[in-house]
């Protein structure tokens, strides 16, 4: 059990390497010099090889990837003299803009990526089991009708739109909730909960789609299933048979939730640009437009690596609820 | 004389879907003493699976069944959960056609017997339960049981995991066992040994076994009487030697025709003879007429004429041959002509 982790954590690391070289590579394959952010509107030639030289981004793609690895072991410094700055190891580079290392950016966003994903979590798998298991119970009702149509729904609807007309609707026209803003958790619960009740909806809504639907069609194979025909047949009783009928369903679902949990916590560039949320996502997005190498490379490792991790859990769940899955 | 095991009268099993209703059984009666096996023999869609459930009130939704089941002096039609939770498993147990479905792919072997003794009797310790489950193991003759208790589903061969359903089932000494298609998702060796396995229980528990089957070889290697099912009801019913040497009705006769024997060459002074098959398909149950079932089928309809097509025959008895007890057929005709015509 320990060497397999151990194994997968190995893994994980040259993979998370080999993530970074990518998107180092990918970054200056784009047109846009990160020089041109930083110099300021008139930027005459000199000035920007000066500013492009200070943030060393006048290097190869190779030179830069070696450079972003040995600031992992060894700390980075840019620049020489009063312009200096350091970012200490483990350093996944510092965002000129920010005036600040990226691991600080990161720890500084992680609250507000958490607490939505936290709550949209929460809440898709309330919905999603919910109506996924009362649909496949009465199949064929109203309710199995609407919310087939709903995860038909929240299947095709694009995230923006869904968030923009909870803005509009709530937001606006009911004046019911906020629209935009965060209150930190320790600061009062209510008004964070409160103002996340609007971004929670609308990722709740395009997630749980696919809840309902695998709870949906597992719960109805296992309703079917032989063998709990023939546990009937031994004697047990509905509600035995029905609790045993779970199993078979959590299996999916697990497996399903284990990555939208991580793919949350890498933050939801959407929802958070709608509701003006400063989380992770948000972060992401400032830094392709400002051409912030730091971030981009800081973010996406972040985000890949909650997602090996999250992978990981899954694959260390689905045995103990499926003994048919044995590791070899 | 004591009271039969299973007892079966004026049975009607219907499927209700869309407004629509179907008879899948009708007017099935029939009893049977421990000890002995009564087959249930016909095609797919013949009404034999929906009568086994229907004993065990294991009907899916929107089936519903009328008339009387007793089994073991337990009224099954009236009884409430309760009363049905308490006989299934106990009095009546079940032995499916597919192991591998029927058992639960997420409990090891030792799970699922140990599940059926302590549904039956709580003050059972789990320890004991376990202990039970790796005995009946050892008594249907599956090597190592203790090891084998451990073991999931999926780890087992397809005999072996027949094996374990019997266990399963004959774990609390049914009275009457529904064994249904229990031999078809095996080869032909295993059939073998499964076939004799059931026998053996049978002799060592004395209970009654319903035997649903559309093998005659199967039926012919382990039932005492067999009861022919066409579109829901019967069709035939006697001993095993009445049914195999002077079958009454012209589907049972087809069935005989339609089964491969080892000994066709001697039978036909070793000329070389083809199977016969049954023609056209089994009747919808939908749109079931007012005359015989089988009749569109039947090469010797003609020979009756109208009377086939407006008027459904009722079970009438028939010769037996010496110590063959009942012996039905739903057929207008009499007497059969011999099995060559009959098949046409």
């Amino acid at each position: 059990m320990i060497a397999y982790i151990a194994r997968r954590m190995v893994t994980a690391v040259f993979m998370l390497l080999a993530i970074a070289f990518v998107t180092i590579a990918l970054f200056f394959g784009a047109s846009k010099d990160p020089a041109r952010a930083m110099c300021g509107k008139p930027c005459p030639p000199e000035t920007r090889a000066k500013v492009s030289a200070y943030m060393q981004t006048d290097q190869s793609v190779v030179w830069q990837y070696t450079e972003f690895v040995k600031g992992l072991f060894v700390g980075r410094t840019y620049g020489e003299g009063a312009q200096q700055v350091h970012c200490d190891a483990p350093c996944f580079g510092y965002s000129f803009p920010n005036r600040s290392d990226v691991t600080t950016l990161i720890a500084e966003r992680l609250p507000v990526t958490l607490s939505l994903a936290f709550g949209a979590a929460v809440l898709c798998l309330v919905v999603g089991i919910g109506l996924g298991a009362l649909s496949a119970i009465r199949k064929g009702g109203i309710v199995d009708r609407f919310s087939t149509g709903f995860a038909m729904f929240g299947l095709s609807v694009p995230t923006f739109l869904v968030g923009l007309l909870v803005v509009q609707v709530f937001g606006f026209m009911l004046n019911a909730l906020p629209y935009s803003g965060f209150v930190s958790f320790s600061e009062s619960p209510t008004d964070w909960a409160w103002h996340l009740i609007g971004p929670w909806m609308v990722l709740s809504f395009i997630l749980a789609a696919g809840y309902i639907r695998v709870t949906r069609t597992q719960l109805l194979n296992e309703l079917s299933a032989d063998h709990l025909v023939a546990m009937t047949a031994r004697g047990a009783s509905t509600r035995q048979v029905n609790r045993h009928a779970v199993r078979g369903v959590m299996v999916p679902v697990v497996a399903m939730f284990a990555l939208d949990v991580t793919a949350l916590l890498g933050g939801s560039v959407i929802a958070e640009r709608v509701f003006s949320l400063h989380g992770l996502g948000d972060l992401l997005l400032s830094g392709v437009n400002e051409s912030d190498l730091s971030i981009v490379v800081g973010v996406t490792l972040f985000s890949a690596f909650l997602i090996i991790v999250g992978n990981l859990i899954a694959d260390l769940l689905m045995p103990l609820l499926d003994p048919r899955i044995r590791r070899a | 004389m004591p009271d039969p095991v299973l007892q079966v009268e004026d049975l009607c099993v219907s499927f209700t879907s869309g407004g629509v209703t179907a008879d899948v059984v009708r007017d099935l009666s029939v009893s049977l003493d421990g000890g002995r096996t009564l087959a249930v023999v016909g095609e797919s869609g013949s009404g034999k699976t929906i009568t086994g459930r229907a004993i065990m009130r294991l009907l899916p939704r929107g089936a519903s069944a009328r008339g009387r089941i007793v089994v073991a002096g337990r009224e099954m039609l009236s009884a409430d959960e309760r009363e049905l939770r308490r006989a299934r498993g106990s009095d009546v147990a079940m032995v499916f056609q597919d192991s591998m479905s029927a058992l639960s792919p997420y409990l090891d072997i030792g799970a699922h017997i140990a599940q059926a003794v302590r549904l039956h009797d709580p003050s059972v310790t789990r320890r004991a339960a376990r202990a039970r489950a790796v005995e009946m193991l050892d008594r249907v003759g599956i090597p190592e049981p203790a090891d084998a208790v451990r073991r999931f589903p999926h780890e087992f061969s397809g005999g072996m995991r027949q094996r374990a359903v019997i266990a399963m089932a004959l774990v609390n000494r049914p009275a009457l066992l529904i064994a249904d298609e229990p031999t078809t998702a095996l080869d032909v060796t295993v059939q073998a040994q499964i076939l004799a396995l059931l026998r053996e229980l049978q002799q060592e528990y004395g209970m009654a076994m319903l035997l649903i089957s559309h093998d005659f070889g199967v039926v012919g290697s382990a039932a005492d009487d067999v009861l022919v099912l066409y579109a829901g009801r019967q069709a035939e019913y006697g001993s095993l030697r009445d049914i195999f040497d002077q079958p009454a009705h012209p589907y049972t006769a087809g069935l005989r025709a339609a089964t491969p024997r080892l000994d066709a060459r001697l039978d036909t002074g070793g000329e070389r003879t083809r199977l016969r098959a049954i023609p056209g398909a089994p009747t919808s149950l939908r749109d079931a007429g007012p005359g015989c079932a089988f009749a569109p089928r039947c090469g010797l309809a003609d020979q009756v004429g109208e009377r086939c097509v407006v008027e459904a025959p009722l079970p009438t008895v028939r010769p037996t041959s010496e110590g063959g007890g009942l012996h039905l057929a739903a057929c207008h005709l009499d007497r059969l002509p011999a099995l060559k015509e009959v098949a046409r």
